[in-house]
């Protein structure tokens, strides 16, 4: 169990690694994605309790995830408003 | 032999030619303006030359007026900008300190958004901030005796009314307009359990985006306190913004009024300029987030909606319904 956990550790520090070099909103919505999936896959394995740890580290990622997309120009809308 | 040499000679002194006239026309081409004018025979020049000299002198005289009035109007713009809130998600309570505080501590979130206001409100807001530690309640009478109480006594009272308004426009202060003379403030301060016993929590305001130089229209209710709780927490929600407009047919009548929001945000970009609609995207996406969670933020359609219920808010762009009632 403790190896499977420090693999998804090592898949969200994957991530914070590529938000850091993310450009665009698409590249944003794949680890967006990728985030999401990883969360449910770590939830669904740690069912009982999740540890601290890992609490911390889903939402430190989550944290950057936001920041970056704050950072990245403004989504365009145009096509909302067809 | 000497019909080779009488060629090479030829095909020199026509590259020799060619290379002068490229060289005297580069040399020419700044003055081509000038060498229009002077068309004519070398006796009618002397004639022409002063109407040459005339014409930047016409100029000069007709530019310095223009200047002027260029001068005068950037006196007045930073009077007249807009001002949007800094933060829209920010909960006003009114709140006791339970212990005199040792010092003044500002939480890191605070002091992250008051950082990015003016000088002279952020002078102001940490005045009140110490102000509201030392009288133990974040609350209390605007006017004054407050100016006096936080040592803002150079200030004249429309000045201080301005820093008041300012501040409110930034979303850090709440000030309402109980009688003709007399106004109250609520600071804006992060609640925190241990320090603090939480009294009432304070209505905001309708309007994001205020004018700093306006004054506040009197508010035709005096005190929330009359009106039950349930209801003053539904009002609070519609005030939310991002808040999703929902019922919007999806008729001709709505495919023009999304036209005119794509325009309004267009025009409300240019407004503010590049940088301030980078932050106020920023301030989007946090709220957004906060508020309806990650699995909004990450879903691209979603999101687009949420975006722009938040930017017919903080544009204060009309509703469907207020768009739909003015048009009649």
């Amino acid at each position: 169990m403790l190896n499977d956990i420090k693999i998804m550790m090592k898949s969200l520090s994957d991530i914070d690694v590529r938000i850091m070099l993310c450009k665009s909103a698409f590249e944003w919505e794949l680890l967006a994605k990728k985030y999401n999936a990883l969360r449910d896959e770590i939830e669904a394995f740690c069912a009982s309790e999740l540890p601290e740890d890992v609490q911390t580290a889903l939402e430190k990622t989550r944290a950057y995830l936001v920041e970056k997309k704050g950072e990245l120009p403004p989504l365009d809308l145009s096509d909302f408003f067809k | 032999m000497g019909l080779i040499k009488n060629i090479g000679n030829a095909v020199k002194s026509e590259v020799r030619d060619y290379l002068l006239k490229i060289v005297e026309a580069e040399k020419e081409a700044p003055k081509k303006p000038e060498a229009e004018n002077i068309q004519k025979p070398a006796e009618t020049k002397a004639e022409q030359q002063p109407k040459v000299e005339e014409k930047p002198v016409v100029k000069e005289v007709k530019a310095q007026p223009e200047r002027v009035e260029e001068v005068v109007e950037v006196a007045e713009k930073p009077r007249r900008k807009e001002i949007y809130p800094i933060s829209n998600d920010l909960e006003f309570v009114r709140v006791s300190y339970k212990k005199n505080q040792d010092g003044v501590m500002i939480p890191k979130d605070l002091a992250e958004l008051i950082k990015m206001l003016p000088l002279e409100e952020y002078a102001c807001f940490v005045k009140l901030y110490c102000f509201a530690l030392e009288q133990r309640k974040n609350y209390g009478y605007w006017g004054g005796t407050l100016k006096r109480k936080i040592g803002l006594d150079q200030l004249t009272t429309a000045e201080f009314e301005e820093l008041g308004n300012n501040l409110a426009a930034y979303g850090l202060l709440l000030l309402e307009q109980l009688t003709e003379n007399q106004k109250t403030f609520v600071l804006y301060v992060p609640f925190d359990e241990e320090s603090m016993v939480k009294l009432s929590t304070a209505k905001k305001p309708e309007k994001k985006p205020e004018k700093p130089a306006k004054k506040q229209a009197p508010k035709p209710a005096p005190k929330a306190k009359a009106e039950p709780e349930t209801e003053a927490e539904t009002q609070r929600d519609e005030d939310i913004p991002g808040k999703p407009v929902e019922g919007m047919e999806d008729d001709e009548m709505y495919k023009s009024y999304k036209t005119f929001v794509s325009l309004e945000i267009d025009k409300a970009k240019m407004r503010v300029g590049r940088a301030n609609f980078d932050k106020i995207y920023m301030e989007a996406v946090k709220y957004i987030d906060k508020k309806y969670g990650f699995k909004v933020l990450s879903d691209s359609d979603k999101f687009k909606e949420y975006l722009t219920n938040y930017y017919i808010s903080a544009f204060d762009i009309p509703t469907f319904e207020n768009w739909k009632k003015s048009k009649g």
